[in-house]
């Protein structure tokens, strides 16, 4: 109920009369639903009936204004608690975004920090340069990350992302955020071995600071507006760049219509994230992999994920990113009883009384088109693949933001690029 | 940045991460009417699983009570976006013009 009326505020009428039944979540049980209403009846009579109250008929606001620069003062300990108590943190300790800390990360653009680089929803949080900066420092990133995080939030700001649904819904879904062309090498972005792992700054601290710019900026707090039923530990982090270099194809932000000296960073929000052990070595081998585990329930944005070698392997054949999409479209498919086009009409799109229900035994396509499909080449050597499968809303798409660099990059670059992890040897 | 404990005495002073928003104008909601009989009620699905459902079970509960009550159904046009940001608007408007109340079932 909080997040109905987060949402009801956020559209300026908080006081829209909000009744709790206790009907099961997405039932389709015309008994349960018709026992759950029946016993909120009365309540539902009396919300369209009794007389509006003096708020409700002017209501008044209930967050205050322009909430004050800094925050707090005192010592380390001190500082994280607050932080922690007004919902600010992600559980983890925060650094202290001082102005100090926060001007050393504007050095990671030429954007002024009062800047506007989008609304962020749920809440339409102004995501200005300076505040996107503010939840970097805490975060742990890198001035070298500002660019990528400023591309990230015009990604989050993005319609087509559907932030809105993806970021508040009970099904968890978590952002993967993609880093593609040459600012991987500069951020110092894995895209190899464990490119997903914990361990590296950049992979680690910009999905970080996404995570708590969705919450400081876009307004999304777990269990208030945020229902994930469950949660998804992905959203502490999941960024990977793709392996350009060990690639035999073109990037994915050159698939999304960028040059390849472009940097980009491309975004879309799974909930799962899974890894399959490939059926063989040669490609058919690898594609059938892909094409056997696509979860039948998922039908939305997907995201292939394969070695150089799979990738190597695939275009020694004569494959190419597209036509491994066109395969895994066209024979990603399904008997229709194990669809859920077969049980319930298929979905949020196919519930038109015209929809006609396939037979049990139909073929059914998984994904829904070739573009809702990705191929990403990133990891290290092994026999394993992924499958990174999203939601389908109606007009949903990976979102491309290519990444502007600011004037004095290399200086920048250099300063931190000796900043990786030398581990002693046992 | 030094986080040992000998730094422990230092003194932060924070900048708050908490973004402004434009404030929305506030409205308050429509008047109610003193009773259903012979009104007309809206049921707003915004086509999720339970939303007929649930506005079918509401809809039975409202003719028992007030058998005079009509009903009036719209569906959304387009899932998860405000009607009044869809090509549903026109639609909309004159629907919320001829009903007296409106229920609306979020059905998640």
């Amino acid at each position: 109920m909080t997040d109905g009326r987060s949402a009801a505020s956020n559209k300026g009428m908080p006081m829209v009369r909000i009744v709790q039944e206790t009907v099961p979540c997405e039932c389709n049980l015309k008994d349960e639903a018709d026992a759950g209403i029946r016993s909120a009846m009365a309540q539902i009579i009396d919300a369209l009936t009794k007389p509006l109250s003096p708020e409700e008929q002017a209501p008044k606001r209930k967050e205050k204004g322009t909430a004050s620069r800094v925050a707090f003062k005192g010592q380390l300990e001190e500082f994280n608690r607050f932080f922690y108590k007004r919902g600010w943190g992600d559980g983890l300790p925060l650094l202290p975004p001082t102005e100090a800390a926060v001007r050393e990360m504007l050095a990671g653009t030429d954007l002024p920090p009062d800047h506007v680089v989008g609304k962020v929803v749920p809440r339409q949080g102004k995501a200005t340069v300076e505040k996107i900066a503010i939840n970097a420092v805490m975060a742990g990133a890198l001035p070298t990350h500002m660019p990528i995080l400023i591309a990230c939030t015009e990604a989050l700001a993005d319609p087509r992302a559907h932030l809105g649904a993806y970021g508040t819904s009970t099904g968890s879904w978590m952002p993967f955020w993609i880093v593609n062309g040459p600012v991987r090498n500069d951020a110092l972005v894995n895209c190899s071995s464990g490119a997903m792992n914990p361990g590296n700054i950049a992979n680690a601290a910009i999905g970080r600071t996404m995570g708590l710019i969705v919450k400081n900026i876009g307004g999304a707090r777990k269990a208030i507006e945020d229902m994930g039923v469950y949660g998804n530990p992905g959203k502490y982090s999941c960024v990977a760049g793709e392996n350009e270099e060990m690639s035999p194809w073109e990037p994915l932000h050159v698939e999304q219509g960028l040059a390849k000296e472009d940097s980009a960073v491309t975004l879309f929000f799974p909930n799962c994230y899974s890894q399959i052990w490939q059926y063989g070595s040669d490609d058919k081998g690898i594609l059938n992999t892909l094409i056997y585990n696509l979860p039948p329930g998922r039908s939305g944005l997907t995201c292939l994920l394969m070695t150089p070698t799979q990738a190597k392997t695939l275009s020694q054949k004569g494959w190419t990113k597209s036509m491994v999409r066109k395969y895994v479209y066209e024979y990603g498919r399904v008997p229709a009883y194990r669809h859920p086009v077969f049980h319930d009409g298929g979905g949020w799109t196919g519930r038109s009384p015209e929809t006609v229900s396939p037979g049990a035994m139909d073929a059914v396509a998984i994904v829904p088109s070739t573009e809702h499909i990705r191929v990403l080449v990133l990891g290290g050597p092994g026999a394993f693949m992924g499958l990174a499968c999203g939601g389908g809303l109606p007009g949903g798409a990976f979102v491309t933001k290519k990444i502007s660099l600011p004037s004095g990059w290399g200086k920048l670059v250099a300063k931190y690029k000796n900043l990786v992890p030398t581990y002693e040897r046992y | 940045m030094n986080t040992s404990a000998d730094n422990r005495g230092a003194e932060y002073e924070v900048l708050s991460p908490w973004a402004d928003a434009d404030p929305v104008p506030l409205r308050g909601i429509t008047p109610r009417p003193a009773d259903l009989a012979g009104k007309t009620i809206g049921l707003f699905s915004n086509r999720k699983r339970a939303a007929l459902l649930t506005l079918g079970a509401v809809e039975t509960e409202l003719l028992e009570k007030f058998p005079a009550t009509k009903t009036s159904w719209y569906e959304c046009s387009t899932i998860n976006t405000p009607e009044m940001l869809t090509e549903g608007k026109a639609k909309f408007e004159a629907w919320v013009a001829g009903v007296d109340a409106v229920v609306l079932s979020v059905a998640d």
